[in-house]
């Protein structure tokens, strides 16, 4: 034993040693506090060997009562120090995160304590198995620092991105740069460490508020100590190489809805805009429950499924082919007038649907359109995530910081069905997926009604390690998320947190020293739960290797909103730099502004060698929308139907 | 009204009490006014403590293990301490002396339990078998020569922390100073006496001495008793108010070298001892004289004592329900 002891265990009747918890004493001057992990060493009688994480902290004095120190002090709290110091003492409780040998299971022998070497904090942690097998799966989560020690914490890639156990969830109060910094540590160290035999992995971020994930292929300060910490994790101190960062257009149809926006790093921005089909498919998640009858259900599942992207007889004379929400208005009216003109107003049914049904189903799907402008086009997907074609250690930005609720509601909601499908079929072109979700006290609230949306989270968190999707949602509150979301949640971890939440019931299995730890927690230190680990440990990891949101608006300010010919000229460069700005300028000077971004969108649909000459081309008459993308219809099934009605 | 609320109430000191006072194994002494005409109740001046100080202090414990016939075979530990004061107030062990050891009368045991003993013993103070038929008296024996034998332990480690004393540190002993001359004569040591078995004064002085106000001290007197016959200077000095408790409630003797200078310091010195009333030395039942340094080295060496010698005054042979 190098070291030298730092304690010996004590146990008396009150306070005895149990297999899962014992008591030791210190010097007055030690170096361990809350959250330290110990060894105790049994002696030769009791040859045993207990690893424990130090969960409280008692410091007392011989002195028998609080009375006899006003005795002493004559009643005088200023009267002068005695000059002999009470003997007192430094008590810790600490919980056993394993005994070697394991079996028979025994409490803890009285025996001396010593400070936690690196192998200790493997071997305490279960981490030896994972960390020292032929096909290794562990994953650098932190430093574990307690005691003047750096010693490394892995989490195992098997129960944090599947198949065993999966998903992280993470809580914390805002504003001390705990969460999204720890989750951006995390997904570097994934992608640094991820094995091979595990196969390609990905992460599909949804950035839900101001520029958190804008900047995450750019640089971020780091001092000395950061970079020991990635050195010591042996993770590379740099932002990630692949970055993709999409984001929907404002209401104006050519300026993106992001704060990426500044001129060196907008042309890195994908527009993300979906169609009347991709919005269809999801209409559950923007039609709110108490305005959706069976009736309207059953409207809304006979135009997906007879109407959409077919040639459909109104039966009033009129053939149409339903592909964009124009011509959805277009068959609406039809419908109405032919009810009005027609049938002279005596019927007010329509294929077994009431008019007032059919009114209603419009007003709401057309209204999406509206709400969600930027994002919901008429013409169809003219940019989408690259389906079937993710690529290894990539990160997908989708920034919906500033699009409507219900927009954000239909983005994830598309996006992570999308990646469920392909994730199934195996053609997603990852194995895993790693999903960030933020506020997850919004998307997946305890109480409330059961949203798409949180529908959608409780599937991932239930089956989604089955097939390599994998969520890492944040929080505020904790205790205010469903607890299934939570509960399924492999890997637990921890920053500051708010004294009332810390009050709760899920947070009774920690002691008084703990939560208090938790209630002060500095930033860049977190405690962690996780399958291998008995007991919370407390790490430290890093400041990540990227421009955190903050300082990305400060250094690459958000570019004020172009005119529309700018923009459009904008966009037309990225596709094509020989594009001359007036030429595009002159050419749309007269033209009206929906007929401009229907040839955009279809320059940016086809990528045509020479922008500019098909951009003239297709703005010349009516762009219609590119047969290509009359796709046949496919629909990718809801999770769990939310009406259990018939159709 | 009570009598004695009548007694009070008519200008008699309010009482509780009456314990019994340990009493000194000492031959009467003599006392001897060095300083006053007449012994006076002198108030302390404002503490001064001194930077350095150590504390010597012991116990003794032992047993009756084991009987050959009616022979009483004790199994007994003594072991004296001194703890250095540092800066911060901590004490820290600097001496230590024990002894774990058996007493018996090997005269008086049969031949086969006397060599099993002599065996299986090490260490075996042999003692006089002529109380053997007389087990209370025998035991009166046994305390005293186990007393003897802590006596010795502590003068032996004074002596020792005498070499290692700093130049401007002092140590006090709990007990009396004649216990050697080494010890009397040093001029940084004192001792402080709890119990008051011997009386050295008499008449108006033993009066001013038994109602000593808090805070304040006897005049000094020359103090001529032990088996060595030592003189020591000596005072009384009151630590807590005595009215509501008994005469001797928080009554010290402190003893000190015979020397000019010892009547010169003793205001200062008791000044600092009247300091070291806090912290209080509880649990100890007699905390009120309780040195609390001396109380801890007492602390320390019970906490390093055998586990089979329980304090003479645990004598319950129930089990202890809690611990």
């Amino acid at each position: 034993m190098n070291a030298p002891a730092i304690g010996r265990v004590v146990a008396t009747e009150l306070k005895p040693s149990t297999p899962h918890e014992f008591h030791f004493w210190t010097a007055t001057e030690t170096s361990i506090g809350i959250g330290a992990i110990v060894k105790v060493v049994g002696t030769p009688l009791h040859d045993r060997i207990v690893y424990g994480v130090v969960t409280e902290g008692f410091a007392y004095s011989d002195l028998a009562t609080p009375l006899h120190d006003v005795v002493g002090a004559e009643g005088d709290p200023t009267s002068a120090e005695a000059p002999t110091a009470r003997q007192q003492i430094r008590y810790w409780t600490a919980a056993v995160l394993r005994q070697t040998p394991e079996e028979p299971l025994q409490p803890v022998p009285l025996g001396q304590v010593y400070v936690a070497g690196d192998a200790d904090v493997a071997q305490a942690l279960r981490m030896d198995a994972f960390l020292y097998s032929a096909t290794p799966t562990a994953i650098p989560v932190g430093l574990y620092t307690s005691g003047g020690r750096e010693a490394p914490v892995y989490l195992d890639a098997d129960f944090l991105l599947g198949p065993e156990a999966a998903h992280l969830n993470i809580s914390g109060v805002s504003g001390l740069a705990t969460k999204t910094s720890a989750v951006e540590f995390l997904l570097a160290s994934i992608f640094a460490h991820f094995p091979a035999h595990k196969g390609r992995i990905a992460a599909v971020c949804f950035n839900v508020k101001g520029s958190d994930l804008c900047f995450l292929d750019q640089a971020g300060d780091l001092n000395d100590e950061d970079r020991h910490r990635y050195d010591a994790l042996q993770v590379p101190a740099q932002p990630f190489k692949r970055v993709q960062f999409y984001a929907p257009y404002k209401s104006d149809g050519v300026n993106l809805n992001t704060l990426r926006t500044h001129p060196d790093l907008v042309g890195d921005v994908e527009p993300l805009t979906w169609g009347l089909q991709e919005v269809v498919d999801f209409a559950e998640v923007l039609l709110n429950r108490d305005d959706i009858d069976a009736k309207a259900d059953a409207f809304i599942d006979f135009l997906r499924d007879r109407v959409l992207g077919r040639t459909f007889d109104d039966g009033f004379g009129t053939t149409h082919r339903v592909t964009t929400f124009a011509d959805l208005d277009r068959l609406f009216r039809s419908i109405f007038d032919g009810l009005e003109i027609t049938a002279g107003g005596r019927s007010d049914t329509w294929r077994t649907h009431h008019i007032a049904t059919m009114r209603k189903v419009r007003n709401r799907l057309l209204n999406i359109s509206t709400r969600c402008k930027g994002l919901v086009t008429d013409d169809g997907p003219s940019s989408d995530l690259p389906w079937k074609e993710f690529a290894d250690r990539t990160v997908y930005v989708i920034d919906i910081a500033n699009v409507d609720p219900l927009g954000q509601d239909l983005v994830f909601a598309r996006v992570v069905s999308k990646l469920r499908e392909q994730l199934e079929r195996r053609e997603l072109g990852v194995d895993a997926v790693v999903v960030f979700v933020d506020e997850l006290n919004k998307y997946a609230p305890g109480d409330g009604p059961d949203t798409y949306v949180k529908k959608m989270l409780l599937d991932i968190s239930e089956r989604g390690r089955y097939l390599g999707l994998v969520l890492f949602g944040a929080e505020q509150f904790r205790s205010q998320v469903h607890r299934r979301v939570v509960g399924n949640a492999g890997t637990q971890l921890f920053g500051r947190m708010d004294m009332d939440e810390l009050a709760t019931p899920g947070y009774q299995v920690l002691s008084p020293a703990t939560k208090s730890k938790l209630a002060t927690l500095p930033i860049g230190e977190l405690m962690v739960r996780h399958p291998h680990f008995t007991q919370p440990i407390f790490v430290r990891f890093p400041r990540p290797p990227v421009l955190r949101g903050r300082d990305g608006v400060g250094r690459f300010p958000p570019a004020e909103d172009v005119p529309f010919d700018d923009a459009v000229v904008r966009q037309l460069v990225r596709l094509d730099r020989r594009v001359r700005p007036n030429q595009v300028k002159d050419l749309i000077a007269d033209r009206e502004q929906d007929d401009v971004r229907r040839a955009l969108a279809a320059v940016r649909r086809t990528r045509p060698d020479d922008a500019f000459a098909y951009f003239r081309k297709v703005l010349g008459g009516r762009v219609e929308p590119d047969a290509a993308l009359r796709r046949e219809h496919e629909v990718v099934p809801p999770l769990n139907p939310i009406s259990d009605e018939p159709y | 009204m009570t009598w004695w609320q009548a007694l009070i109430h008519a200008g008699a000191v309010a009482a509780t009490g009456g314990r019994r006072d340990d009493v000194e194994q000492t031959e009467q002494g003599t006392a001897e006014l060095v300083e006053d005409a007449e012994l006076q109740a002198h108030p302390i001046p404002e503490p001064r403590i001194p930077s350095a100080a150590s504390f010597l202090n012991g116990i003794e414990r032992w047993s009756v293990v084991a009987y050959d016939g009616v022979v009483q075979i004790v199994n007994a530990h003594v072991a004296a301490a001194v703890c250095r004061r540092d800066r911060q107030g901590v004490l820290h062990t600097t001496g230590e002396l024990h002894r774990s050891f058996a007493l018996a009368p090997l005269k008086r045991m049969s031949a086969a339990m006397r060599q099993k003993l002599e065996q299986s013993c090490a260490d075996i103070e042999p003692v006089e078998g002529d109380l053997v038929e007389q087990p209370a008296r025998y035991l009166e024996m046994i305390e005293s020569t186990v007393r003897k034998i802590r006596a010795h332990h502590e003068r032996e480690l004074a002596e020792e922390a005498i070499r290692d004393l700093g130049e401007e540190e002092w140590l006090v002993l709990d007990g009396r100073l004649s216990r050697s001359p080494a010890i009397a004569k040093h001029p940084r040591i004192l001792g402080a006496i709890k119990s008051h078995g011997a009386q050295f004064l008499e008449g108006r002085g033993l009066e001013r001495a038994l109602t000593l106000p808090a805070g304040h001290r006897t005049s000094v007197f020359l103090v001529r008793g032990g088996h060595t016959r030592t003189e020591v200077y000596s005072w009384y000095l009151r630590l807590w108010p005595w009215e509501g408790n008994d005469l001797l409630y928080g009554l010290l003797r402190i003893e000190a070298r015979a020397d000019p200078e010892t009547v010169r310091q003793a205001a200062a010195l008791s000044g600092w001892l009247w300091a070291e009333r806090a912290p209080l030395a509880t649990p100890a039942t007699r905390w009120d004289r309780l040195l609390y340094p001396l109380h801890h080295v007492e602390a320390y060496l019970n906490a390093r004592a055998p586990r089979d010698l329980p304090s003479r005054r645990a004598s319950s042979r129930l089990p202890r329900l809690a611990s």
